[in-house]
């Protein structure tokens, strides 16, 4: 049985139409019009206990509603979400001991208190026994190094201090569940890659993660299964490296030579392969399908026609699959 | 319960981390008391009014500040501005009783507050002269008044705090919540002061219950049966507002949007 479960999980949000300035405000007073916006449009999902997955999708596609109506924040305007086979609004209190949120812009610590006492009020709140709190805060410190913020007040927090907080914030009654929305977000390198590593850890633990995300490298290594948002819509929901091979077929072979290429040689030798010439004299691209062909293959009929002094081997990232995407170039099946 | 003991301290904790701003909200506090003394004292001096003799009202002002003072550090702030900013969204997700939760914080502060209660009391009774204490049962109603006076006046706070779900504003509400509670409440003039007609309204709204009930009963201008129907009334409007709080609640989850992060 899957943990997480939505059937046709709907999100219609009602918004006031005003019209422009002050006589549009005025007039919005006295014959209120409103337009409805579907945030999340009929989502079927279901995750599997330990699955990681990836939630992308471009600004306003329904990312972080769906979040939030799978963690029982939203009443959805129809459909249902089931968490281990119990109703995330009806069964609150329950369903808030299984699942763990963090929203990368918003924060649950007390902005007057050392970090260490919104933690020690969360473990009260969750009931976690003082052992096995501490347990999780070494842990924590390991990958995070949370003990040198622990006695910072949390109005006085740097962003990325704040993120480590509050992912602590959000695991520390250790969930089954996790939902991360946006959780690098405005991050500098150094502290994306010790969460990264944490989200790493969490999922080897067993947990079930569900990332939401701008920045294509969280998911990168992170996750196998990547679920494609787009205006409320899932429109594609399968393996990542899948998707990779499907739709990041082509490589681009980058040589330096030693003498000119004959271009119309290389061409009669590779024929599906584009060659083009670089900027820099003696320097070419070979773009190439990795189906129809491999780098050794192509590095091998190079090297009859002229000597080879450097070369490298572009693949396109899943960044580059999923922005065709969002831009509507590549339509991916179901 | 662990929970809600924990959330109580850490208000109580918040609320002394600014020990300043606390020490100047006081000074208002008093400032405004020192005032209303010093206004009545000459209004009163040669002759009682409306059934108020000096030493009466004096005991008046008192038990009115007492009664203002108690629960108000309140996480009305946070609550409002949390709403306000989405932010309630992580408390949605707490195994606490949202409710419940917000009164373990403002009771948090109580004991702050009756601290500074018997400081300021003690002060004024030394420099201005003695009160005279109600005879047992009516001492006993007072105190039962005050005890029921704390989840009143939470609950029209925490009401009043939800309303933020549809006004989008916090100031509005507040200053509206002030205006109302300060008539209605007879923290700023005896109810029997205003208008026949307004005084009856006031003594039968929740307001009341807030500065008016354990006043009156403190300086035995009511006693026995009438004593008794206002304590019920006060009660009466504990229970009512906190199951309408209720009510209040799940219709700002419905509308609950929670833009944007």
């Amino acid at each position: 049985m899957p943990i997480v479960e939505a059937r046709g999980l709907t999100k219609v949000f009602r918004r006031p139409d005003k019209g422009s300035g002050l006589g549009g405000a005025v007039k919005h007073l006295f014959a209120r019009r409103y337009s409805d916006k579907v945030a999340v449009d009929h989502v079927d999902l279901s995750i599997e206990a330990g699955e990681a997955v990836a939630y992308v999708g471009p600004n306003g596609a329904g990312k972080s509603t769906t979040v939030k109506l799978l963690s029982g924040i939203l009443v959805p305007t129809s459909g249902e979400v089931r968490i281990n086979g119990l109703h995330p609004q009806r069964d609150r209190n329950t369903v808030a001991y299984q699942i763990g949120v963090l929203f990368g812009q918003r924060t649950q610590l007390w902005w007057d208190l050392p970090v260490s006492e919104s933690l020690a009020v969360l473990r009260d709140i969750y009931g976690v026994d003082h052992a096995t709190y501490r347990k999780r805060l070494a842990r924590f410190d390991e990958v995070l190094e949370l003990g040198e913020i622990l006695p910072v007040i949390g109005r006085k927090l740097s962003l990325g201090q704040r993120m480590r907080a509050d992912l602590a914030a959000a695991l520390v009654h250790g969930p089954q569940v996790v939902y991360l929305d946006e959780p690098t977000i405005g991050l500098d390198l150094a502290v994306k890659d010790r969460v990264r590593e944490f989200f790493r850890s969490l999922r080897d633990e067993g947990t079930t993660v569900m990332l939401t995300s701008h920045d294509l490298a969280d998911i990168e290594g992170f996750c196998r299964r990547l679920v494609i948002i787009d205006q409320g819509r899932i429109i594609f929901d399968g393996d990542l490296e899948g998707v990779k091979d499907t739709f990041a077929r082509e490589r681009i072979l980058h040589v330096e030579t030693a003498r000119p290429l004959p271009l119309e040689a290389v061409r009669a030798a590779l024929p599906g392969a584009e060659i083009n010439i670089e900027e820099t004299p003696l320097r070419y691209a070979v773009r190439f399908d990795r189906f129809v062909m491999t780098a050794g293959q192509v590095v091998t009929v190079l090297a009859t026609l002229t000597e080879l002094v450097d070369f490298r081997v572009d693949e396109p990232s899943i960044e580059d699959v999923i922005r065709r995407v969002y831009s509507g170039d590549l339509v991916l099946p179901r | 319960m662990r929970g809600y003991r924990a959330l109580a301290r850490a208000t109580a904790r918040a609320a002394l981390a600014y020990r300043f701003s606390l020490l100047l909200g006081m000074v208002a506090v008093l400032v405004q008391l020192v005032a209303l003394l010093a206004v009545w004292h000459v209004i009163l001096e040669q002759s009682p009014m409306n059934g108020f003799t000096w030493p009466q009202m004096r005991a008046y002002l008192l038990v009115a500040f007492a009664a203002g003072t108690v629960v108000s550090i309140l996480g009305d702030f946070r609550m409002a501005f949390r709403i306000l900013d989405g932010d309630v969204a992580l408390d949605l997700v707490k195994p606490v009783d949202y409710q419940k939760a917000r009164l373990a914080e403002s009771l948090g502060g109580l004991w702050i507050e009756l601290a500074l209660i018997s400081l300021v009391v003690g002060v004024t009774l030394a420099v201005t002269g003695g009160v005279d204490l109600p005879p047992g049962p009516g001492l006993a109603l007072f105190a039962a008044s005050m005890l029921i006076l704390v989840p009143l006046k939470f609950l029209i706070v925490y009401v009043s705090t939800l309303a933020c779900f549809w006004t989008q504003n916090f100031m509005g509400v507040q200053w509206a919540r002030l205006a109302v509670v300060n008539l209605f409440s007879g923290a700023l003039i005896p109810l029997v002061f205003l208008p026949g007609w307004l005084a009856t309204v006031a003594q039968w709204s929740p307001f009341a219950g807030l500065t008016s009930t354990p006043a009156l009963i403190f300086l035995g201008q009511v006693d026995g049966r009438e004593a008794l129907q206002l304590v019920a009334v006060q009660l009466g409007w504990v229970l009512v507002l906190w199951f309408g709080a209720r009510l209040v609640w799940r219709a700002a989850l419905r509308r609950l949007t929670v833009n944007g992060g």
